[in-house]
């Protein structure tokens, strides 16, 4: 009989831990955005080595969304064209990069990846926005031009043989068993899926070096490895960054500093 | 400490039934629980193998999965056809490499038919990117002409030569045969351990052939278009399952992905699936019951673990004496105490090491039948590092729970043990 209270008693602890367990946990779930807030509220502006060239906002016309939020939970679930935070830092240019070396690989922002001479806006070139009228078809042209324009958008060939560091997501191509040995990051959430593609000069086929294991498709990452420039035949258009990765490792956001 | 763990062993020894069947317990739950985590590994693996190389499944809309799984698995049946000309307009498409067309749909004994072409022998991967080797024989050229997945051939005991009729739809009746066509077997492919084993490959005009006289489903009455006359016919497919497209550059297949999603030049809508992402998808729903499956085994485990508790709180009673014996003649209760931890690893350890053997001895004869049945290929293995991390685990969880027994022997007077109870 005293057995079987015994028992009883092992059962009602192990559901007394649970229970809080579970309660610690959500303690620190909500712990956790709050000092994310105060990190990015502090926002001492540091100074960014690279991608100041090109501005932020025509890296991102082609993706068909709007200004993209910013995740703020480091691991947190991400919304359809979300972009990960590399400097906690710079509130107004949370996708700047820090430009630090970790390891011998330099951090770099996906704009760096475009070249600094090539310019976006090109196909709008000597069009008058502010003279036309409304529903004027020679915009819808130009618009039409330029959408294949940044579909075609051309790489960097200067980032050839560079170590970069730099956070994406990933999109899932060949395993070996369960590891992941091939595979595409890309800047922003749900970017094969949900939004047009990004062009070729923002999609980088990464071939890891170990098979990475407790990837899946949409994982945010940090990779390390030194960038290749693919070049294609001329009737392929656009070349390809491609890359062999020597780490990856989960995204996490970047601490202040 | 030596004296303690040869008096644990002997007192052990001395209720061997009692521990022996506790051990039995705790071996069948460690195999249950390591069970279910290496078939889940295994079923994992084993479909990341069956596609290489592949960039997109292109075919009619519907769900990304189901495409995946009838195209590259076999799994299930096409909901619709796409058409012939979709693919030719897709193999011209400059960021394309290759093709191959698919078209599914019969069986030979129960085993699905792939009508393909000659690229499906050229551009296949599977696994880390090898290529279908063919084991005897070579790939078909005339249009009855038939090669056989390595399990094919093993199970049906077919050779070169032999002559195999074809059923018409799934299902291993083959009710409605097509009788009139046979087909012969030219070559047979090397074990490839993925979908390809279990197929039988025709080419996509020795499908259009045997149904050339069919109409609506079934053979047309009265109509009846022998074998050697099927040349006379344009055996060009008018439709085809799926196609499976490999790029020049893996960057640009969003890019294709999306021209097929927006129709550019198709005369239908079509889908483009990524095969690693429809997989993750995949593995995303399946993770659901695979999560309570892992937790109705850590349930089987706890239960095995009150059973030990149980039974060495039970043995504490008819150890009375025999405890109260050792205190007196010089043991600490500290040295009780570890009496009983060591009990409970033991038995814990034990039970987890029959618990390994059982599963291996159980794949190693049950290994080739599940394969058979269910494709899930089992090898005998050491225990991968999530497994033994569970294993240990389940050590460790053994110990604990042995403690509390162990404390309340502790706890127990010298004098309760050898005062006669009435």
């Amino acid at each position: 009989m005293k057995t079987l209270y015994w028992i009883g008693g092992i059962v009602v602890a192990g559901l007394w831990a649970g229970l809080g367990v579970r309660l610690l946990s959500q303690v620190n779930a909500h712990a956790a955005p709050a000092a994310a807030s105060a990190a990015v509220s502090a926002a001492p502006a540091t100074s960014a080595a690279l991608a100041g060239a090109v501005p932020a906002v025509t890296a991102r016309a082609d993706a068909g969304s709007t200004v993209p939020g910013v995740a703020d939970a480091s691991n947190g679930p991400y919304k359809v064209g979300d972009q990960l935070q590399q400097s906690a830092a710079v509130t107004e240019k949370p996708y700047q990069a820090s430009g630090k070396m970790v390891n011998g690989f330099q951090e770099i922002a996906w704009e760096s990846l475009i070249p600094k001479d090539w310019d976006p806006m090109a196909p709008f070139k000597g069009l008058k926005l502010d003279q036309m009228t409304d529903d004027d078809p020679r915009a819808d042209a130009a618009l039409w031009k330029a959408k294949k324009y940044w579909k075609d958008a051309p790489v960097d060939p200067a980032m050839e043989g560079k170590p970069v560091r730099l956070p994406g997501f990933v999109v899932s191509l060949d395993r070996e068993g369960e590891a992941l040995k091939e595979f595409l990051l890309v800047p922003y959430f749900g970017a094969c899926i949900h939004v047009p593609p990004p062009p070729a000069n923002q999609i980088i086929h990464v071939k890891s070096a170990k098979a990475v294991k407790n990837v899946r498709t949409m994982d945010a990452v940090w990779i390390s490895g030194v960038l290749k420039v693919e070049r294609s035949d001329s009737s392929m258009g656009a070349s390809s960054y491609s890359m062999k990765a020597v780490s990856v490792e989960p995204y996490s956001a970047p601490d202040k500093s | 400490m030596k004296l303690l763990l040869r008096l644990a062993a002997r007192s052990a020894w001395n209720r061997r039934f009692t521990l022996g069947l506790m051990l039995l317990a705790i071996a069948l739950s460690t195999t249950m629980l390591l069970g279910i985590e290496r078939v889940r590994h295994e079923v994992r693996a084993g479909f990341s193998q069956s596609v290489s190389g592949t960039d997109l499944v292109v075919g009619a809309r519907t769900s990304p999965i189901q495409l995946m799984l009838y195209a590259i698995f076999r799994i299930g049946g096409a909901t619709n056809n796409m058409g012939w000309d979709s693919a030719q307009t897709l193999a011209r498409n400059p960021a394309v490499a290759w093709t191959i067309p698919i078209s599914l749909g019969d069986s030979h004994r129960g085993f699905p038919v792939l009508a393909t072409n000659g690229d499906y022998f050229t551009h296949f991967r599977y696994g880390s990117g090898q290529s279908l080797k063919l084991a005897q024989g070579q790939p078909f050229a005339g249009v009855f002409d038939a090669v056989l997945g390595a399990d094919v051939a093993d199970k049906l005991h077919y050779h070169l030569g032999d002559v195999i009729v074809l059923a018409h739809g799934m299902g291993g009746l083959g009710l409605t045969q097509h009788a009139d066509k046979p087909f012969k077997v030219v070559g047979i492919l090397a074990r490839t351990g993925t979908p390809v084993d279990r197929t039988v490959h025709i080419g996509l005009d020795g499908m259009q052939a045997i149904h050339l006289d069919w109409e609506g489903g079934a053979p047309l009455p009265g109509v009846h278009i022998p074998a050697e006359f099927v040349k006379k016919f344009n055996l060009t497919p008018t439709s085809i399952t799926a196609v499976l497209v490999g790029l020049k550059s893996r960057a640009r297949v969003f890019a294709v992905q999306r021209d097929i999603a927006d129709g550019d030049g198709f005369k239908e809508p079509l889908m483009a699936v990524l095969p690693g992402v429809a997989l993750d998808q995949l593995w995303d729903v399946v993770g659901i019951g695979e999560n309570a499956l892992l937790v109705v085994s850590g349930m089987v485990v706890v239960v095995g673990l009150a059973g030990l508790v149980a039974a060495i709180l039970a043995s504490l009673g008819e150890r009375r004496r025999e405890l109260a014996i050792l205190r007196s003649v010089g043991a600490r209760p500290l040295d009780v105490l570890w009496l009983l931890c060591v009990e409970g690893l033991g038995v814990m350890l034990c039970g987890v090491l029959a618990g390994l053997l059982l599963l291996s001895g159980l794949i190693w004869v049950l290994g080739p039948m599940l394969a058979d049945q269910f494709g899930i290929a089992l090898h005998p293995a050491w225990p991968a590092a999530g497994e033994l991390q569970l294993l240990l685990w389940t050590v460790l969880a053994g110990l604990v729970a042995s403690l509390l027994p162990a404390w309340r022997a502790y706890r127990l007077s010298l004098s309760d043990g050898l005062t006669p109870r009435l």
